[in-house]
């Protein structure tokens, strides 16, 4: 067992060392963060320039939401710890990581499910991104990159966990792994600042 | 046991890989190769050269000649920019120019330099193998290569180019009624985007290779300083450039489907964008001009025969250059209705970076000053980009004081400034280095005679064509009007518009001779050594053009970059895999 998965691993083509892989993806989460960095300083300008201009919809302000929303915040961090466990698991060889990997998912999913029926419901209210002037074009487009940048997390970690049932990712081979959890991460953190500005300021 | 096997396999491997014979598709067009790949760069970037250079031609011929038609070609030109008779439109002027700086910013002077020099030289300067991720920089080329096309894909729309300015300012590019250019424009933005995921996949290959991957006693200052300028560089494309992508995906949105964030009607602001654009904008400055700093310190010592002059201070300038490069950005707007106070420190701040600047020039002098110089073509293109850079640099302290900027802002003043800075700077110090580096890329020389020429027609058509725009400007001409004849106090003027016409036209030719020099000599220049320059860098110890894999062996580096005229020394130049000899007394690094 342990020799084939060995074998499949040494016909794979060289890799730079984890570390260097690493360190690309931080570099790029750097970009990452100057983008989120430009959006969301746009909208601190846009908001305080706003004044009587910045009108929060009914669907926002009302506490069913808040709290839908809330759990969904919660959810994403979880996944976050659950995503780290995994990964411990999985590089020590241990059993569960797997598992773990899959309830991430399932975690990121219904988050992007919530955001899905929040966005369908401020439609149905007629809260949307070129009718609501200011105030929606900042929040459909803050949040819609930020699901955006969910959904392609959501599918780097199925593609990390499909490669671990694979026998690609091993506790000496686990590049792949690091940069999709690195990405999840970094994705999290964006949408603490994001509800903090968009739902409770 | 077995895992040492393992690892002795996959290293025959990667030794033995070169000697696989690759696919036309792996060697050529999915070339992830660093050298093969900077050279797609290079033969794209002169492409979209000659694409710029005519968009100015066209520009000038409208302002020395307005309302007559285009000979030959005015009439099979589409109707969105010349008249029935041929003629350009006003309209068809501001797509022209827009066009100009848009393909010479992003489809030349930054492909040329972080994509061509970028590529090939990081890892042959550090002695790496390759980049760290080359599947990234093979996928870099080819967004770049799309964002070229999507860009100039406007030209077939019914409307033609965008003609918003290359700053785009809103709302004049956020209202497809105020532009007329709706599809221009929104291909402006896709293009930008996509040029910006280019440039994010180079930066963040270029950072990892250079602090990850240098050879054993390759210390951080013993590196080339043109590794550390392009090291600076994509730290600021890395930073600046996703914000431009985050404003271009707002404006795009703005445009096609009625958000509002730069639109003043609906609490929006128009300014706004001028914020997110010029913060990226000045970075991007930077992002033109420090590689070519990199390049010509590079250039000169190894033609003085003389090492650099203040080796670390010239990397803390390039440093300091880079991040009070985030801080000046409000220097564009002086005019755009700015509190005083702000103005005030933004114009501090940008009077700051002369001091880094000056540190170079003066280093450069000192390097040259009792060198014994080689007037060799990259050298006289290398000089020319000091003395260029100079005027330039001087004019740009005239409009960093709020004050005098009022003034001349919207004048021909600025063009005549940034052509100074990005045709005087970068694009000489490109022609000096495509000169320098062309042995070690083709494996042949370049006729010196001919790079001779090509140099003093520049220089001189150069200067004829911008020099005469400064009083253009302080006479009263304004920026991207489409007749000056038009006003009484341009009318006096117009010889002048003549004469830079006629000088762009002559510049144009100049190009003519260093393009046939160019092609001739890839095919029938004579064959180059290792080492033609006699110069002290890793990338002149291996054949001319490097085998797939840059070094037989990983070098060992044992001094800094410069070893010229090394007291002690027989032969004047002391290559960086050389050991130190005991009667050698080098500068410490």
């Amino acid at each position: 067992m342990q020799a084939t998965a060995a074998l499949t691993v040494d016909h794979l083509p060289p890799q730079p060392p984890p570390n260097v892989i690493r360190f690309g993806m931080l570099t790029f989460l750097a970009s990452e963060a100057m983008l989120f960095g430009g959006l969301i300083g746009g909208y601190i300008v846009l908001r305080s320039g706003a004044g009587p201009g910045w009108q929060m919809p009914e669907a926002l302000k009302n506490p069913t939401t808040m709290a839908q929303t809330f759990v969904a915040t919660i959810m994403l961090l979880s996944s976050s710890f659950t995503l780290h466990f995994s990964e411990v698991r999985i590089l020590r060889g241990q059993r569960g990581g797997r598992l773990l990997l899959l309830l991430t998912l399932v975690l990121g999913g219904c988050f992007l499910a919530n955001q899905a029926h929040e966005w369908f419901s401020l439609y149905h209210e007629g809260f949307w991104f070129n009718t609501a002037g200011i105030m929606g074009s900042s929040f459909f487009v803050l949040t819609g990159f930020h699901g955006m940048h969910v959904f392609i997390g959501a599918l780097l970690l199925l593609a990390a966990l499909v490669r671990t049932a694979l026998g690609l990712i091993t506790p000496e081979r686990h590049a792949f792994l690091d940069c999709s959890s690195l990405y999840w991460h970094f994705v999290d953190i964006v949408w603490i600042f994001l509800f903090t500005i968009l739902y409770i300021l | 046991m077995a895992q040492t096997l393992a690892h002795s396999v996959t290293e025959v491997h990667g030794e033995t890989a070169h000697h696989h014979e690759l696919s036309f598709f792996r060697k050529y067009i999915w070339s992830e190769d660093h050298k093969t790949i900077a050279l797609q760069y290079l033969f794209a970037s002169l492409f979209f050269l000659m694409v710029g250079g005519l968009l100015a031609l066209g520009v000038r011929y409208q302002l020395a000649f307005p309302g007559t038609p285009v000979p030959v070609i005015g009439k099979l030109l589409p109707r969105w920019l010349v008249t029935d008779a041929g003629a350009i439109q006003p309209g068809g002027y501001n797509a022209l120019f827009t066009m100009h700086a848009t393909v010479m910013v992003f489809l030349v002077v930054m492909p040329l330099l972080v994509g061509v020099f970028g590529n090939f030289l990081i890892p042959l300067k550090i002695g790496a193998g390759d980049m760290a991720f080359p599947f990234f920089n093979a996928l870099s080329f080819w967004l770049f290569l799309l964002s070229g096309f999507i860009l100039l894909a406007s030209f077939f729309t019914p409307t033609g180019f965008p003609a918003a300015g290359w700053t785009s300012y809103a709302p004049l590019s956020s209202h497809a009624s105020y532009n007329g250019t709706q599809a221009g424009q929104s291909l402006w933005c896709v293009g930008l985007f996509v040029n910006g995921l280019a440039s994010i996949a180079g930066a963040m290959n270029y950072i990892t290779t250079v602090i990850n991957m240098r050879a054993p006693g390759m210390k951080m200052f013993r590196l080339p300083l043109a590794v550390w300028a392009l090291l600076v560089t994509a730290f600021l494309l890395l930073l600046a450039v996703p914000v431009l992508s985050a404003a271009a995906a707002m404006l795009f949105f703005d445009l096609n489907f009625g958000t509002s964030f730069f639109s003043a009607s609906n609490y929006g602001q128009p300014l706004l964008w001028q914020h997110l654009f010029w913060f990226f904008g000045h970075p991007e400055v930077y992002i033109l001009i420090l590689p070519a700093m990199g390049l010509t310190s590079e250039i000169l010592p190894v033609f003085s025969r003389k090492p650099i002059f203040g080796y670390k201070a010239m990397v803390f300038a390039m440093v300091a250059i880079g991040v009070l490069g985030f801080i000046v950005w409000g220097h564009h707007m002086f005019v755009s209705g700015m509190n005083l106070m702000l103005s005030a420190v933004f114009s501090f701040s940008t009077m700051v970076i002369a001091v880094p600047s000056a540190i170079k020039t003066f280093n450069w002098l000192g390097t040259v000053w009792r060198g014994s110089i080689r007037f060799t073509t990259p050298m006289c293109f290398a000089l020319g980009f000091v003395s260029m850079f100079v005027i330039g640099g001087l004019s740009g302290i005239f409009m960093a004081s709020t004050p005098v900027d009022l003034f001349i802002h919207h004048t021909y003043f600025v063009v005549a400034h940034i052509h100074y800075v990005l045709f005087g700077g970068s694009l000489f110090a490109i022609f000096g280095a495509i000169y320098f580096w062309f042995p070690k890329m083709f494996g042949r020389m370049t006729n010196e005679f001919w790079g001779k020429v090509h140099f003093f027609l520049t220089l001189t058509f150069f200067n004829l064509t911008f020099f005469p725009m400064h009083n253009l400007g302080l006479n009263g001409m304004m920026r991207r009007i489409a007749d000056p004849t038009q006003y009484d106090h341009l009318r006096s003027q117009q010889p002048i518009n003549v004469l830079i016409t006629l000088s762009a036209f002559g510049l144009g030719l100049s190009t003519i001779v260093f393009f046939i020099n160019f092609f001739y000599s890839i095919f029938k220049g004579p064959k180059a050594p290792r080492n033609p320059w006699n110069s002290t860098t890793l990338e002149w110890t291996v054949p001319s053009p490097p085998g797939h894999g840059n070094f037989d062996v990983t070098p060992t580096v044992y001094h800094g970059p410069y070893e010229y005229s090394v007291p002690g020394m027989e032969q004047d130049f002391l290559p960086q895999n050389q050991p130190v000899p005991e009667a050698a007394r080098l500068m410490p690094h």
